[in-house]
């Protein structure tokens, strides 16, 4: 029962709360992009900056094993190539996976077009998949992170990473003041 | 419109902060982190496997999600997306900010709009597969656990959608 | 203070905190975490099979490095292909990257295995030692034995290993495997085969 519950039950909290921010609506995301509302970098920013500063501390205070907690492997071209593309999409629509569900159970269309047209992207980049699966595998790293990369102490890392949102945090409210 | 009306936003930072307070819970109770591409890779693989099962077996990316015991229509992803799409209704409901309405710039019609969803929303498809996930998954996620291909997502994606958005400047208007 | 400001200072004390303290884990390097270790050992997330290794070895899986445990003399002798001598008393100063996947192997496995467990004690996750050492490797992949009256199942996957075999010089061959103890025997008993 767990398994089925305990996602949804997140699910709606992740739900809930990216609506709650605004975050449903492709113009208050596009608008990122132009400088005038920088909600999606303060938000997401906010989010990584909460969740990387929980994590370090339960971990440290022995409340999760960080071992044990998922990290992605690291394929740098692929994944370097799959943001650039990403980036492109999000413009040209002005949702992400997430924010398009957001948008689509809030009654936009738009939202709904999104979630369409991205599923027939995955579904046909899966198919065609196995004939360049030599770049989708390549430059793997393992699942490596930061701190190990850059051969920085994990709580210097982390301390780098908040102070580069704080900084940048300034700097948006600065643009928008502006706009 | 009524005096009411749709009420403001939450201040982004509380709201983020909430988002990753979620996003900790999940690390904490579910061992991972958020997601959302990935649903839409699983149902993919799901589908593939309903309309032409022999061929879909060989192809090694949706064998993946197909995997003994794997559960493509109910993965975990899935019933996580589920149950936002219920969230962000209920959080739209009580606000006030729920809308039949096609959101789109001043400067495109309706059905140029439509039309560039989803050709945006195929690039980001694709986009994901190569990513191994998007901005939830990659960005937020992995840039948590500090994954470096997830920062170069990251900086892939902003990068790209800087350079991009000028080109669309009258769509967006 | 505003909300923002509140938020902005509980973060930057976090951070803080986090450069002061260094590590997001309770254990010092080097301590050995007896119940992790323990029940890694009972589901056998420590260690691979000679076949495995020959496999991996073969289709060229990224970042592994095989490391040789035994003293130069030895590792002179006979080495697995790519393998690196460590000998035992410099594990401890070896530089092998996080994301590497390092397979330790000795010529019984026992060296290997104590390697193992000081390498992870050290912070390493992709360790695994080769359960049976040199000799599992020599038996198994360099010259393994289908027995005569083996089952037609049997026959098909010995197939595998019989290729993986010849893919690295050895000699895959029918009946009891003639008796031999030491590793070097073995290697001896291997290179008079032949190749």
């Amino acid at each position: 029962m767990t398994t089925f519950a305990l996602p949804l039950v997140i699910g709606v909290a992740f739900g809930w709360t990216l609506e709650r921010a605004g975050l449903g609506s492709a113009r208050k995301l596009v608008g990122q992009f132009y400088l005038r509302d920088l909600t999606v970098f303060k938000v997401m920013f906010s989010a990584l900056v909460t969740a990387m500063l929980g994590l370090f501390w339960l971990g440290r205070l022995g409340v999760i094993d960080l071992a044990a907690v998922y990290v992605p492997q690291t394929f740098v071209a692929p994944q370097s190539l799959g943001g650039v593309l990403f980036g492109v999409g999000f413009v040209v629509s002005g949702l992400c996976p997430g924010t398009s569900c957001v948008a689509a159970a809030t009654g936009r269309l738009d939202g709904v077009a999104t979630v369409a047209g991205m599923f027939a992207g995955v579904l046909l980049t899966g198919l065609a998949l196995p004939s360049i699966w030599t770049f989708y595998e390549s430059t793997p790293r393992g699942a490596v992170t930061l701190p190990d990369a850059l051969r920085l102490p994990y709580g210097a890392v982390v301390f780098g990473v908040v102070l580069a949102a704080l900084v940048g945090f300034q700097i948006a409210e600065r643009l928008e003041r502006r706009a | 419109m009524t005096p009411t009306g749709p009420r403001p936003y939450a201040n982004p930072y509380v709201a983020g902060t909430a988002l990753g307070l979620v996003l900790l819970g999940a690390f904490v109770f579910a061992g991972r982190g958020l997601g959302a591409s990935g649903a839409f890779a699983s149902v993919a693989a799901a589908t593939a496997h309903a309309v032409a099962p022999a061929s879909t077996a060989s192809n090694t990316y949706f064998a993946g999600y197909l995997a003994d015991g794997a559960r493509p229509w109910t993965d975990w992803l899935v019933l996580e997306l589920a149950g936002a799409m219920a969230g962000a209704w209920m959080s739209a409901r009580l606000a006030g900010r729920t809308a039949l309405v096609i959101e789109r710039g001043a400067g495109v019609a309706a059905s140029a709009r439509l039309a560039m969803a989803a050709a945006g929303g195929g690039v980001m498809g694709a986009g994901a597969v190569f990513a191994r996930g998007c901005t939830s998954g990659q960005a937020l996620s992995g840039g948590a656990v500090l994954s470096p291909g997830s920062w170069l997502f990251i900086a892939g994606a902003f990068g790209a959608a800087y350079v991009t958005a000028p080109i669309l400047r009258r769509v967006w208007r | 203070m505003t909300t923002n400001r509140v938020l902005a200072f509980v973060a930057l004390v976090l951070a803080a905190g986090a450069m002061v303290v260094g590590r997001p884990s309770t254990t010092p390097p080097g301590h050995i975490d007896v119940d992790r270790l323990a029940a890694m050992i009972a589901h056998e997330d420590d260690h691979v099979t000679a076949v495995e290794l020959g496999t991996w070895l073969r289709d060229g899986k990224p970042g592994l490095r095989v490391i040789d445990v035994r003293p130069k003399a030895d590792f002179d002798e006979y080495h697995l292909p790519h393998a690196e001598n460590v000998p035992l008393p410099s594990i401890g100063k070896a530089s092998f990257r996080p994301d590497e996947t390092l397979v330790l192997y000795s010529d019984g496995g026992a060296h290997a295995a104590q390697a193992w467990v000081m390498l992870r004690s050290l912070g390493f996750t992709n360790v695994y030692f080769l359960r049976g050492g040199l000799g599992e490797w020599l038996d198994d992949v360099m010259t393994p034995m289908l027995p005569t009256d083996a089952t037609p199942a049997e026959r098909e996957a010995f197939r595998k290993i019989a290729d993986l075999s010849t893919y690295f010089g050895g000699t895959p061959g029918v009946g009891p495997r003639p008796p031999a103890s030491s590793t070097s025997e073995k290697v001896k008993a291997m290179r008079r085969r032949g190749c």
